[in-house]
């Protein structure tokens, strides 16, 4: 069995072109991903092997741009990533599935009715208008995911949306949108949330994420948790008022993008990027000056990088704008600052914190110097005031010599 | 208020000491936290960080140790008097503070014409003296909840979670700084406005009669 297995799957990488060696590097490149050593690239590529019979899933969209999904789908050529995703049977998967209609919306229902499921839900909750602001098939959003999470073996929160509502989420947040565990601890569904961030999130997780339910989990949610290095953060959900714990695998959240950067030696040598078109960016300096927020944004983008590991973003020439971080526009804009600028409200609208400083500072070495000449109006420079004979408290209520002093 | 003599025992020798080393490591502090804010020059960032690393510590353990030794050195009561009691005494409200807090803010408006009588600090002083303590310290927690080598204990990314992320925390850390800037201007200013003999005892330790 476990032969005819073996050969199933690598005749499926037969006819993609993909040659053993090809998915051996895969893997060993998807071990360092989940932050093991090389040499367990063998275990991953037996339990990819094994794999071949389909995992069930599920792949919802809520308020979403649909990029996650582009990028599940930025595929030039045939590749192992590709043939690993095919070991989900995505019965359901908006932008890309055959079905439609009727038949689509089917598939969800049989597929809860099945059981032992992956649900991957991408894009924001919407639970603005009491759920109205998304509406599929004349049904609720909140509604599609409340049942379809129920039902599930574990959620994969696909991108920044899912995680905690991300740019729908900024302020003011008309749609009410909120993250996937956010929402289920409002609805008290206790199906296991692992949460993959960015904004679009990388397929090389997902793809992680899927090795690691087969090579260490086999099929077990229990011993998924159990065995997968995860990260708990908290904060604080501003629609619904309420703390949410949110679980992350470990090593894709585990350092900020900071501690990576192929760009860190110049950072540290003080060899900075001041304005784009410039020497200094051409010479790739560090571009921490033009608004990078790496250095509180907690992902592994420089190890991992995109688009097949070919590049990412400080790569490329562009500041991260922290995408990979918790309400990450409101935290983060503007983009192209050091610091995000305060929300103020009313006529202030945003506002840098180095112009409140510097008003501040102002106005106080403004007041010191009226202050002085006032002092000196006075005649008070040089010995200072007449002073009192008893203290005024005294006086009003009428104390002996002396007072309480 | 300042045709008073300054004699040695308001700030014994140990602490000019305490009082030069905040000086030095406010300005490393504050000289650094600009430049790691906004690189305002090139080939500094590595020296700019040690530096605030090191001035961090030292500010800290100087602050405690501050706070420590006024329960065993004995400074003067008054303002230029010789007679001494336990330092921490003259550093709380002492009996002549009482009922004084709003007739200095009078004073210092310009409502009244007589100086204030205080101890051997008036009651603003007292106050601003005091929350140098816990704002130095809320400063250190602050700094930590964004030190690379402690933002992910407990402690500290708790905090960072309750303001709202590391970039609250940067912007809270940045204004505070602030904070610190403006307190020294006034208590700068203040010190020095009637004569320049608090800062003669205060750094070069030198006497001054009336």
């Amino acid at each position: 069995m476990a032969q005819e297995a073996h050969g199933a799957f690598y005749d499926l990488l037969a006819v993609r072109g993909v040659s053993r060696r090809d998915f051996l590097k895969y893997c060993s490149y998807v071990a360092a991903t989940l932050g093991l050593a090389e040499t367990a690239a063998p275990q991953i590529a037996a339990a990819l092997e094994k794999g071949t019979k389909l995992k069930p899933a599920l792949w919802l969209n809520g308020g979403s741009c649909t990029g996650c999904t582009e990028s599940m789908a930025q595929v030039d050529s045939p590749d192992v990533a590709t043939i690993v995703l095919e070991l989900l049977s995505l019965n359901y998967f908006e932008t890309i599935m055959a079905a439609a209609g009727e038949q689509a919306e089917k598939n969800i229902e049989d597929t809860i009715a099945d059981g032992g499921y992956l649900l991957i839900y991408e894009g924001a909750v919407m639970m603005g208008e009491d759920g109205n602001t998304l509406l599929v098939n004349g049904e609720k959003g909140t509604d599609i995911l409340q049942h379809a999470a129920e039902g599930a073996d574990a959620i994969l929160a696909v991108g920044a949306c899912a995680v905690d509502g991300g740019w729908v989420y900024a302020h003011p947040n008309p749609a009410g949108a909120v993250g996937v565990q956010s929402f289920l601890d409002g609805v008290k569904v206790k199906t296991p949330v692992v949460n993959l961030p960015c904004c679009p999130t990388s397929p090389e997780w997902v793809v992680a994420m899927v090795v690691q339910w087969l090579l260490v989990a086999d099929d077990d949610p229990a011993l998924f948790l159990e065995k997968t290095a995860l990260l708990a953060k908290e904060y604080h959900d501003n629609y619904r008022d309420a703390d949410v714990s949110l679980l992350y695998p470990e090593y894709i959240v585990g350092s900020t993008i900071h501690d990576n950067c192929p760009r860190r030696g110049h950072f540290e040598n003080g060899e900075f990027v001041t304005e784009f078109g410039s020497e200094e960016e051409a010479k790739g300096y560090c571009l921490y000056k033009v608004g990078c927020k790496g250095p509180q944004t907690y992902t592994q983008c420089p190890v991992t990088r995109w688009n097949r590991s070919v590049s990412w973003c400080v790569n490329s020439g562009a500041p991260c704008i922290g995408c990979g971080g918790l309400n990450w526009v409101d935290n983060n804009a503007p983009f192209f600052k050091r610091l995000s600028s305060m929300q103020m409200g009313g006529s202030l609208g945003n506002v840098q914190p180095g112009s409140v400083a510097a008003v501040v500072g102002g106005v106080a070495a403004a007041a010191l110097v009226a202050h002085g000449l006032g002092m000196k109006a006075a005649g008070r420079i040089g010995d200072g005031p007449p002073m009192e004979e008893m203290k005024a408290y005294d006086r009003k209520h009428g104390a002996k010599k002396g007072g309480d002093k | 208020m300042s045709g008073h003599a300054h004699y040695r025992e308001a700030h014994p020798l140990v602490f000019v000491i305490t009082h030069w080393i905040n000086l030095i490591c406010m300005i490393m502090l504050a000289f650094s936290g600009f430049y790691i804010h906004f690189p305002f020059f090139d080939g500094f960032m590595g020296v700019a960080r040690g530096m605030h690393f090191v001035a961090m510590f030292v500010i800290i353990i100087n602050l405690t140790f501050r706070i420590v030794a006024a329960f065993f050195v004995k400074t003067a009561t008054q303002l230029g008097s010789r007679e001494v009691d336990t330092d921490i005494k003259n550093w709380l409200p002492q009996e002549e503070n009482k009922h004084q807090f709003f007739e200095t803010v009078k004073y210092y408006l310009f409502f009244r014409k007589e100086g204030v009588i205080s101890a051997k600090y008036g009651s603003l002083q007292k106050i601003a003296y005091l929350a140098t303590i816990p704002l130095t310290y809320i400063m250190a927690y602050t700094g930590f909840c964004l030190y690379g080598p402690t933002a992910d204990w407990g402690f500290f990314a708790g905090g960072t979670a309750m303001v709202g992320g590391p970039m609250s925390m940067r912007i809270i850390h940045y204004f505070m700084m602030w904070v610190f800037i403006v307190f020294t201007m006034i208590h700068a200013y203040l010190a020095n406005i009637y004569n320049l003999n608090p800062s003669k005892i205060i750094f070069a330790w030198k006497e001054t009669d009336h």
